[in-house]
């Protein structure tokens, strides 16, 4: 079945992929503070922002189409959520589009914060699609664990991980063999089948937790997953995490200056 | 309903982002004394399930689409704590592997998602089924408090993002109300169906009182 693997480019021999997974956590956690923090207005920064991710994609040597693919799937859930910001705000309003006679009309303070959250988010997703297209998932829950992230959840999460696509696996067979007997079927049937098969997901995926569990009780499992993950602060995790600051510090500078 | 970053001020995703982890803590630590050490496979492996689930997509009110949200499935199912854990690693996960939500609103999500959904959706089903006390109160319960999770959840998001300045109350809240109610009915139909398959076939696997297992338990 087809599933949308999310590490597989976590692989390429490249110098975003060589770097610490936990210096990449803090790097693109700052970078994305940086970018909510700013103005809505601050449309040079975020020209300038947009340059440094551009870099930094040349870097990782990940295909541009990828991270643009990733971007169009979340896309349409950050304009839904956007839609409502142009309408309501009060002051003067500004001429969105004319149909004919009729002309849509937006307060001017509500369609300058959409444009700058929209501009936030598509920048924010670039910099989360990189940092996790470039680090296997194992290493960046070892890297979060390294940081002080619950172990409880972080080995729930490996777990999760490890599951997901088998579990997911199962219920896109269940939904083609449902399709493929219940056709024509009216909407309350087809509803009620697809209850029975959440269900029927429900306690297969329950009854293989705890097949697993006792399995892993017999290769004695003691409530903890030891991992064989060492991290090594090098030279260039360092460079790369101070200079990225300063270039962030930066940006915010010349934003200040020439951006008003 | 997935918040994304840049929506929200510093305001509002910190306080969320503490709130969040420290609801979090008192549910691991709870959830972890009824579980013990079954807490990690079992977690994992319902988070997968959750995960799986939420891609299912059924019909609802004419041509559209909806899908499953699960808060009050859930916690009916494993109760209120490991049901909020199991909510809090699918938006985790949404979070980093599928950029769904923002990583800064990450806490945000969880408080609306895991917190109030999850957990408010399991008291309310508590306080109905309480009040009914019928062999049909169980449905009538989850299927209240199923769409009340729901409309809950989106105005707990309307309302940050009201006190984040991008949007007033009185545009975003009753958007945001209107259209989850409407999302909510489907939710409430389909925890129903699933609950009612469970319970016939696996009633033991269910944490709250079923009217078919009467036996007291520990819910």
């Amino acid at each position: 079945m087809n599933h949308s693997f999310i590490d597989e480019h976590s692989h390429i021999d490249s110098f975003l992929n060589r770097l610490d997974a936990r210096t990449k956590i803090i790097s693109f956690f700052t970078l994305i503070l940086f970018i909510i923090l700013s103005r809505p207005d601050a449309y040079f920064g975020f020209a300038l922002y947009t340059l440094l991710l551009i870099i930094l994609i040349i870097f990782s040597q990940i295909p541009l189409s990828y991270i643009l693919k990733r971007c169009l799937v979340v896309l349409p859930f950050i304009l839904m959520t956007s839609a409502l910001l142009p309408f309501g705000q009060q002051g003067e309003s500004i001429v969105l589009m004319k149909v004919g006679d009729m002309s849509i009309r937006v307060a001017a303070a509500g369609w300058l914060i959409f444009k700058g959250v929209l501009i936030k988010g598509v920048l924010s997703i670039i910099c989360l699609t990189l940092l996790t297209a470039s680090t296997p998932f194992s290493e960046l829950l070892a890297a979060l664990e390294a940081l002080k992230c619950p172990k409880i959840i972080t080995m729930i999460l490996s777990f999760m991980y490890r599951y997901v696509f088998l579990i997911e696996d199962e219920a896109m067979k269940m939904r083609r063999a449902m399709k493929s007997r219940s056709a024509g079927h009216s909407r309350w049937l087809q509803l009620k089948a697809i209850a029975n098969m959440i269900g029927v997901l429900f306690i297969r995926s329950y009854e293989r937790g705890e097949t697993v569990y006792l399995a892993m009780c017999s290769r004695g499992f003691d409530g903890t997953i030891k991992r064989d993950h060492s991290f090594d602060f090098k030279k260039t995790d360092y460079a790369f995490a101070t200079n990225l600051f300063v270039i962030l510090i930066g940006i915010k500078f010349l934003d200040n200056i020439f951006g008003r | 309903m997935h918040i994304p970053d840049g929506f929200l001020a510093a305001n509002t995703w910190l306080p969320a982002w503490l709130i969040s982890a420290g609801s979090l803590g008192y549910c691991i630590k709870k959830a972890s004394r009824m579980l013990q050490d079954r807490i990690i496979p079992l977690m994992g492996i319902m988070s997968a399930f959750i995960f799986a689930a939420q891609m299912i997509n059924f019909p609802v009110i004419g041509g559209t689409s909806g899908h499953l949200f699960g808060g009050v499935l859930v916690s009916v199912l494993l109760g209120p704590y490991a049901g909020a854990i199991v909510l809090s690693c699918v938006l985790i996960f949404q979070c980093l592997l599928f950029q769904d939500g923002g990583l800064l609103a990450l806490g945000a999500n969880i408080f609306n998602m895991a917190i109030i959904g999850t957990i408010g959706g399991y008291i309310i089903f508590r306080t109905a089924q309480k009040i009914m006390d019928k062999k049909k109160g169980f449905f009538i319960a989850s299927a209240i408090a199923a769409w009340l999770s729901v409309v809950l959840a989106a105005a707990c998001c309307a309302l940050e993002l009201a006190v984040s300045g991008v949007s007033p109350l009185r545009v975003v809240l009753p958007a945001m109300v209107g259209i989850h109610a409407l999302i909510g009915i489907g939710e409430a139909i389909i925890t129903v169906a699933v609950l009612s398959f469970v319970q016939k076939v696996r009633p033991d696997l269910i944490y709250c009182e079923t009217p078919i297992s009467k036996a007291q338990r520990n819910c």
